[in-house]
Parts: structure tokens; sequence; C-alpha cells
């Protein structure tokens, strides 16, 4: 599936050169209050919006950078800044 | 058959004879055929059987836009046979016939058809469920495509090739062309991707006059002289696009001439600027036995003797749509076929000349007529007429019917870029109404048909393209719209695709039998939309792509039927738009695989290397599968192993020990210089990931080890788990910077005293220190006192470009005690004595920490480092119902393991075997299994049951683990 990404280093790199790493849950909970629902949802919930969604990606064939990007999942597409109609992609 | 051979545009080579063998006999083609060319030359007319009702089925394109030429080709089922290039030795044969093509003994089915209404699967497939699976084995017999043998081995060259270019035009015809050469000379990259094995499209077979006199086919190869001379354009023949992607992205599947280095191949070409220029297919003509063998598409006879040389049949009927229908049977005329009659469905429109040529030759040519029914059993005999209301009939012989509706545009390529069309009612097109940014349009799939205007409008696409790229366009752009604007627009073409029919046998899609009944039995039942439809019949879900029904499905709904569509629309299209192998993707598989720097000792040494991940490594030293001498020698005397593979970090800066904190599960507040830190990683779930060993080399600045699997995922990890916290640490990957010798043995420490000053003792380096030596006087070694496979061990970290001198230093030293070199396997058997698990061997997804009895290497007391896992490891710790890993010896004892992953089992499944060996060192044999937690206490008893074991299950009770040695005094000597 064709994907461009644009690394803060690098430039616009093919998608190939990079490893996907989730959306983006913000940090990690503090522990001790943490309860095993909470777990669950930070770990293993995934809101798989169909649009704009914030998301992690690593540079793995590359300088190795982890960064976030918005993508809209309907048409794969890295968008500059989440719009709602999602049309106007960054390619 | 006798081919012409003075024509300038034929791509055969009269001399050079290739016979492929098809059913068994010889047949004689030409070289520049294709199979299927070269067959329809030896006289064969029925190619294959349909899918469901087994009817004939011949050779009607040339494009690969019916499925029905796919035979099987030397053991590879589904080929298209018209695009495939001939090759000397070929073996051919038909599919989906028992019989023969021409006698097939299920041509019974075609009778049934009413049995098969549309839908027929999905409606009858459920009731009485008892029957259905004695039927369905049966149905897949009849009904189907090519069959595969499970062990059949693709041959072929395979390569992807992953290229970057300003703009990419799909399409070689004259429109493609002109479009190339005007971003070419702008200086930008071009790549020209044309299906065709050569360029030229509908220029290249037609010897008509082109504006200057000369003819289409010299203007094509003048053409084609100028693209290659441009060095900034690159052509690829042969080589059909498989998808276009929003982010202008292409795919294609090309085909290597004799001459390239591959047979098949992926081009992946990322562009700035796309050009689509596919032209257009004939629209099929609706009528009864529409796809009878011996009626094909004018383009193909017309095709079929300019470029083959083959005339394709003695007394032909053509029914066109448009004047290149009528070219085409006056070239063909001219050539030698017999032309019995030109019908058209238009009314009027046709070019004044052709009519007068017509009416010269003595052609009957019949305004508004069209074919009702094609008669005979296995080829076209005759062909009824009538005027498109039906009102009369007349009945003409011909052993070759040409017809087509016209033209449907090719707009598969433009659709998957992102282009929205709507339908044209002046040329009966579907026509792009928006095109996405960096994706232009042009030549005949916008509905014009003048040659020059088609080469100005590709021009004019190119230097769009041009101007996506940077360059200033806008000047050139408003000459040649001036220029267009004297040339011929789109022109009309007919609406009408059916003849005056019911439709039991007239075909909209070849590929999955699907008629017009069918459609309409469909649209009775409720599916009334083209996408609907679709899906219920089946049509155009075939291996050519929906190339025939295509258009035709969209148009005969919005003119037939009451359809909530008002506006025809064409149905979605997705890739990939031209078939390609799954081995053309897989590509070349390289056997690749990284050498240690003792790789060569290793193999001198009769190492059996083995790939073992990303690296070669040496599996053991003899043909002896189980390692036995080499494990034994470890334990009785001393072995040298190459443990390079290790994964081997460094971590430094102010904020290195926060990161390894969160990480590691143990607390690495507290390494003390000198010492060993061992912990493990587990992921967030709790399950173990990785283990390996730290050592602090001074402040804030650490020497890490990771299992060989995970060298290349180990920085990507922890820069994953610290990317919300901006810590200011940096990584190192020195995997391949050092390599690693360990010396295990009793005798270690005698034979490394030998090469190095450093005072090997127990006082000066005990058990778990870590200590920076030198080997020879002068090679810098990181040296570690470790378990290992526990016995006394020394690893020593030395820099790749020292190991080959460092590792034969040491192994002269090993001389006088016999020492020997040990592998993989000696080393996983040792380890596995003293119960050290491998990841992904004794654990597997859901297994935590805790389950391997790692526990204790949790250090619960640092919640504020916010510890990967540990989390998981808090809640998982007194979880019930847990699959435990334990070890087992077998009861009574056997002279053999049991194999690996076998089933443990008390009435039910209660857990797997893990790993079993004979253990050299205890004489018996020993394993690790995961097992129900109730089963794992000492002394409880298993049965074991084995694949293929036929009820007779092995003994087995759970042995407390190490194994071997389970004090730990042996690696403190």
């Amino acid at each position: 599936m064709s994907l461009n990404i644009t690394c803060p280093i690098c430039g616009k790199r093919n998608g190939y050169e990079f490893r996907y790493g989730g959306e983006d849950r913000g940090p990690r909970p503090e522990e001790a209050t943490l309860t095993p629902e909470a777990w669950c949802r930070y770990v293993h919930m995934n809101r798989s919006v169909a649009g704009v969604q914030r998301e992690w990606w690593v540079h793995r064939d590359g300088c190795g950078l982890w960064f976030s990007i918005d993508r809209d999942t309907r048409i794969n597409v890295q968008v500059m800044a989440p719009s709602t109609d999602g049309q106007e992609g960054d390619r | 058959m006798n081919r012409l051979h003075h024509l300038k545009t034929s791509k055969v080579h009269p001399g050079e004879r290739r016979t492929l063998r098809y059913r068994g006999r010889e047949v004689a083609g030409l070289e520049g055929d294709t199979v299927a060319t070269a067959l329809y030359a030896g006289g064969v007319r029925v190619f294959s059987r349909s899918l469901k009702y087994h009817r004939p089925r011949g050779l009607y394109s040339l494009d690969g836009e019916s499925g029905n030429t796919l035979m099987a080709v030397d053991g590879v089922p589904n080929v298209s046979a018209e695009i495939t290039p001939l090759r000397a030795g070929m073996r051919v044969e038909p599919q989906n016939v028992k019989g023969t093509p021409e006698f097939d003994v299920m041509g019974f089915m075609d009778g049934l058809s009413w049995a098969m209404p549309a839908g027929f699967y999905y409606r009858m497939f459920h009731k009485p469920a008892a029957i259905w699976p004695r039927v369905i084995p049966q149905l897949r017999r009849t009904a189907g495509l090519g069959t595969l043998k499970p062990d059949f081995e693709m041959p072929g060259r395979f390569e992807e090739v992953y290229l970057k270019t300003d703009v990419c035009v799909i399409g070689g015809g004259p429109a493609g062309m002109l479009a190339a050469l005007a971003a070419a000379d702008r200086g930008l990259r071009v790549i020209l991707l044309e299906s065709r094995p050569w360029l030229g499209g509908f220029f290249e077979y037609r010897e008509h006059p082109y504006a200057d006199g000369s003819s289409l086919h010299d203007r094509s190869a003048d053409l084609e002289r100028q693209l290659e001379s441009r060095p900034n354009l690159r052509i690829m023949k042969h080589a059909p696009v498989v998808a276009v992607y929003p982010t202008l992205q292409v795919t294609a599947f090309q085909r290597g001439a004799d001459s390239a280095s591959f047979d098949e191949r992926y081009p992946e070409i990322q562009a700035q600027s796309i050009v689509v220029a596919t032209g257009c297919i004939e629209r099929p003509l609706l009528f009864e036995n529409n796809e009878r063998p011996g009626v094909m598409q004018p383009s193909c006879a017309h095709r079929l003797a300019r470029t083959w040389g083959i005339l394709a049949g003695e007394r032909a009927v053509f029914s066109v749509g448009n004047d290149l229908g009528i070219e085409a049977a006056l070239d063909l005329a001219n050539l030698g076929m017999g032309i019995a009659c030109v019908t058209d469905v238009r009314e009027d429109g046709q070019a004044p000349q052709l009519l007068d040529e017509l009416s010269s030759r003595s052609i009957p040519f019949m305004r508004g007529w069209v074919p009702v029914k094609a008669h005979g059993c296995r080829s076209v005999k005759a062909v009824t007429l009538s005027p498109v209301n039906g009102i009369r009939q007349k009945k003409v012989e011909c052993d070759l019917l040409a017809a087509s509706a016209g033209l449907t545009p090719s707009t598969g390529a433009l659709s998957l870029a992102g282009a929205r069309f709507s339908y044209d009612s002046l040329t009966g097109f579907f026509l792009p109404s928006t095109l996405p940014d960096g994706v232009h349009a042009a030549g005949r799939l916008l509905g014009l048909q003048d040659a020059r205007a088609i080469e100005i409008s590709g021009t004019e696409a190119g230097l769009r393209a041009a101007g996506d790229c940077g360059m200033d366009v806008a000047e050139t752009l408003r000459t040649l719209a001036d220029e267009q604007s004297t040339l011929p627009g789109p022109v009309r073409n007919p609406k009408l695709v059916m003849g005056p029919v019911k439709g039991s046998k007239t075909f909209l899609c070849f590929d999955e039998d699907t008629t017009i009944k069918n459609v309409s039995q469909s649209m009775e039942m409720g599916f009334d939309v083209p996408e609907l439809i679709k899906r219920f019949t089946a049509a155009g879900t075939g291996p050519s792509q929906g190339a025939v029904p295509g258009h035709n499905l969209a148009l005969f709904v919005g003119q037939s039927h009451e359809s909530p569509d008002t506006e025809p629309r064409p149905t979605t299209v997705r890739p990939p738009l031209h078939p390609i192998h799954l081995a053309t993707y897989a590509g070349a598989g390289h056997g690749m695989s990284k050498c240690t720097p003792v790789h060569a000792l290793q193999a001198a040494a009769g190492g059996r290397m083995e790939k073992v991940g990303v690296w070669s490594r040496a599996r053991r030293f003899s043909d002896e599968k189980s390692a036995h001498d080499e494990i034994l020698n470890v334990r009785q005397n001393v072995g040298i192993l190459d443990g390079s593979t290790l994964g081997k970090f460094r971590i430094h800066g102010p904020d290195a020990c926060k990161a390894l904190q969160r990480v590691y599960v143990g607390d690495m507040s507290r390494i003390r210089e000198g010492r060993i830190k061992y912990s493990a990683m587990c992921n967030e779930d709790g399950c173990l990931m990785d283990d390996g060993v730290v050592v602090k080399r001074g402040e804030n600045d650490y020497f890490f080890t990771s299992s060989t699997a995970r060298a290349g995922s180990t920085i990507e990890w922890i820069r994953y788990h610290t990317r919300y916290d901006g810590w200011d640490y940096h990584l190192v990957n020195l995997t391949d910077a050092f390599g690693v010798i360990n010396v295990s043995g009793p005798n270690a420490r005698k034979v490394l005293q030998k090469v190095t000053d450093f005072d090997l003792c127990n006082e000066s380096f005990p058990f778990a220190a870590y200590r920076e030596i030198e080997v020879g006087g002068s090679i810098p070694a990181r040296a570690m006192r470790l378990g290992f496979v526990g016995e006394l061990s020394y690893e020593l970290h030395v820099p790749s470009s020292y190991m080959e001198s460092a590792w034969m230093l040491v192994e002269e030293a090993g001389c006088e005690y016999g020492m020997k070199p040990f592998g993989l396997e000696a080393q996983n058997v040792l380890r596995m004595e003293k119960g050290h698990v491998i990841i992904g061997s004794e654990s597997e997804q859901r297994t935590t920490l805790h389950d391997l009895g790692m526990g204790f290497l949790w250090h619960r007391n640092k919640p504020d480092a916010r510890t990967v896992g540990a989390a998981a490891l808090i809640h998982t710790e007194h979880q019930e119902d847990r699959l435990k890993l334990v070890g087992f010896k077998m009861q009574p004892p056997a002279d053999r393991p049991p194999k690996d992953g076998s089933i443990i089992v008390d009435g039910v499944i209660r857990g797997y075997v893990c790993t079993a060996r004979l253990s050299p060192a205890l004489g018996e044999v020993v394993g690790m299994a995961l097992v129900d937690e109730p089963l794992s206490g000492i002394g409880t008893e298993w049965s074991i049951y084995e694949d293929e074991c036929q009820g007779k299950l092995l003994g087995a009770v759970v042995a407390p683990m190490p194994f071997y040695d389970p004090e730990g005094l042996r690696m403190k000597m």
C-alpha cells in the first residue's frame, strides 16, 4: 500500500523505510494508581478512526527517529495538520 | 497457415520458427508470436471452456481483456495466452475441460444454465446443509480455472525496482509518447509505461494516412525514435500498470525480453506528476452467443493480420460502431480477407471516403444493423443480422464475426489515481469530471479520435505535468490550446450496446459467465445498482479484471432498467488492474546473511554454517546431529564459541540510567562498576522480550548486551518507550563493532591465562565481574565472567578488526588442553541443562516473566521509572490458570526425547513440550515444557502425545531445574 512519510530529519521518504508505532495515546500513565482496565486501555485499545489520526512512526531504515504524524486513514496520506475533511493531503 | 510476410507493421520473423507443444502435438509459431497467435495460426479455435457453463471460448481480444485464452503454460495455470510471448519448447494445456476444448464432456452444463440463475451459489448453497460437503467437491471439479500442484515451484527470474521520477506517463500510444516527449524536453526525468511489448498504441499497426501523408505506423516509429534518443526518458515496455495510488505512486508488472536480466519484474514508481493516456478498448456488442469462437473484436482481427500476419477468417462479417471498424474491414479486404458485409450500429456519421471505398469494393454496408445471434456449435458458421429495431432478420454465412459497439475508455488507472467520472452523452464515455492534483489525462480516453488532436492533448498533458514539477509552461499551453481549438474535438459514439435479443445466452461478462438475463434476475431480486449486481452476479470479478463488462454493466443497467442510479456510474476500480504473480511481488529473494568476523575461521574448522536470523552461524562442527562430543568437551575440558552475533550497545548521557530503568525490569540504578548486572526486558504485557547483561563503564556510561534476535530492534525499543520523555541520552549499536569469544569449561582459566597478563584468579576476577584486559599484549578486550553454559566461562568482547587475531591466539593457547570449538546446537543443549530459556522457544506470546520462573529479576520498588511491563507484572503475579514453564524428565526413562512441540495430555490438552534433548552430561532425557499451573508441581506425572504416536503415550515427570549443577558451583570454580 502506497504511503509517503516526511521524517523531521530526513524529509519525505517511501513508507517502507518506516515502522508504525501505534496511535498517539499520550505519555505513559502513572504506575502506582493504574487499574488493570486503564492499563489495558492504554496498551491495547485503538480508536481506529476513519479520518485523521495522530500516530507514531520510526524511521527504521534511516535516522532511527521516533516522531508522530497526522495521517488520513481513509486515503492513507500524511496530512500537514489535523483537518476535519481530510482532503488537503500533503503529497 | 501461410502468414502475410510483406507487411511493414509485422512483428513476427518469418525465418525464425518457434515450436510449442499443445496437448501433445507440436504447433509451429514464429519468433514474435504470442502463445495465442501461434495456436491460432496452428488452427486452434477453441482455447478454453467457460467457468460455469463450459461453453467453448476462442480468441476474442489481444490485450488480456477476456479470460478466454487462459491456459496452463509450463505448469503455471491461468496464463493469458494472448499476452504471453511464445518461447520455443513451451508446454501448453487447456484448462477447465474434461476431454478436449473442442469436445468437452462437461459441455452439457450449458444446457443446464436455466438451473443456475444469478446468485446461484448464494441462494442454493445452504439448505440442506448435509449434502454440501459431498456436492461442493464435485462442483469444484466442474467449475473453475486452472489447477496448481501444491509442490509446484515457480520457475523464473524475478526482480523488483523502486524508482523515483518527475513524471510518470502511463500508456505508450501517441498521446503518451508526446506527453513523455514534452516533459522530457523540459529536462525532467520521465518514465513511460506501456503494456504491450512495443510503443505506438493504435497508431502502430495502421497504414492509415497520417496528417503529412505518411502512415500512422511511420509516425509511431518516428516518435519512438525520438523517445529513445532522450537520455532522461526511461521506457518500460511490456509493463502493464497494476495500481496507481493517490500519493502519485505507480506500480506495474513488467515482462523481460529475452535479453533482459529478469523474466518478470515489479516496478514501483514514485512520481511528482502522472499522465494517464491509456486509450480505449473495444466496447463489446451484446447479442446471442456473442462469445462464440470466431467472434472477436474488429481490432483483434485487424491486429492479427497487421502485426502477426494472420488472416483470422476467410469470410468475415464486420459489425462496427465507429470508423476504426470500417477501416479494419477495408484494410483486411485489401489484404485478402473475404468480407461478406459490414454493419454499423450508427445510422450516420461515417467518414464519406470509407463508405466510397466500401462501395467501390462492392462490400454491402448496412447502417443501423446489428448481429442478434451467432450460429455454430464450436465456432461461428453464420450470423443473424437485424436492424436495431429488430423488425427484420437476415442470416449471413461467415467464419469470422468482428463485432464491437465502438470504444470504451480504459479508465482504470485514472480512477485509481483518484479521478471522478461522469457520463458524457455525446461520446457515450465515462469522462473524468475532476482530476486530483498532479494527475493528467490525455488522448483517446477523453473521446478524441483525430490523430493530431490526440497528439496535442498528449503534449498538453506532458506540459501540465512539467508545470507540476515547477516548470513555467503557461505560454506554450496557450499556443497549444489555440491549435487544439482548430481540430476536431471528442467524437460521438454509439450509445447502444445491445441488439434486439432476449439475452439468456448474451454474455456481459465472459470470465464469470454472466448473461444479461442474470443481470435482469438480479434486478428483480432487488440488487438494482451496478455495484450490487456486480457482487451478486460476479460480473467483472474474473481474472481479466472486468475489462469486458467494465462499463457495459453500468450502461446496460442505465438504459434498460429502472435503477435507483439515475446517472450511469462505473463500478469501483481496485488494484490490481492487471494480474501479477505472487512470485513477482516476492522478488529475487537473495539469500543474504551477515558473517561474523571469524566466519572464515569457523568454516575452516569444519563449522556447519546455517542461516539463523540475519546471521550465518556454525550449528555444529561435525556431522553428529546431537553435537555430543562438543558438549562433553565443554563440560569436562574447555570449548570456544563465536558469540559475535550477540547484540552489543553503548548508552551514555545524563539520562542514560533513566532509560535503562524504563526498559529493564531490574534496578539499574545500583550497578557497581566492575560488576555485571543480568536483567530482562519485558513488553507491556509483562512477557519476556530479551535478556542480557549491563555493565557500568563510567558515570552515565553503560555497555550492555541483548540476545542475537533483538540486536536490530533494541535501540528502536528503548527510544520508543522513552519517546514522550525528552531525555538526554545517546545510544550506539556496537553489535558489528565488537566480536565475542566465549571460552567455557573447567580449563577455561588455564587457556586464557596463557594469552593475557591480567590475573584471572577468583580473587582478581571473580564470578559476575567485568574487567578490561589485554589479549596477546595489545588487543583490548572487555571481559565478562558469566554463567552462560554453567561452567567456568569468560566472554571477551574484542573490536571486530582484532577478532581474527584474538581468536587465533586463544585457539593456539587451547591446543595443549584439547580445546575445541562448539556451535549453536551444543550451546543450546548446554544452556538447557542449566534451565536457561530461549525466548520464543521456551516462551510464547502469553508467557510472562512470572510464568518462566524469572520473576525474581523484577524489581518492584521503582514505580517512578514507569518500567515497561511493570503494570502487567503486578497484575499477573498471582493470576491463576496460566501456563508455567517447568523442567521434566522421562518416566519411565526413555532413550530418546519427545519431539519438540509434543502435547501434554490429561484427558484434555494441558500444555506442550518446548524443548527436549538427551543430555550428554546427565545421560538422560531432560526438557522444558509449558503446562497448566496445577500440573507444574515437582513430581507431577504427565502423559505426552506425539504426532503419529498411534495412541502410544510417553510418560514424564516434573523435575527441578537447573538439571545440571543445581547449586551453580562449577561456574564459580
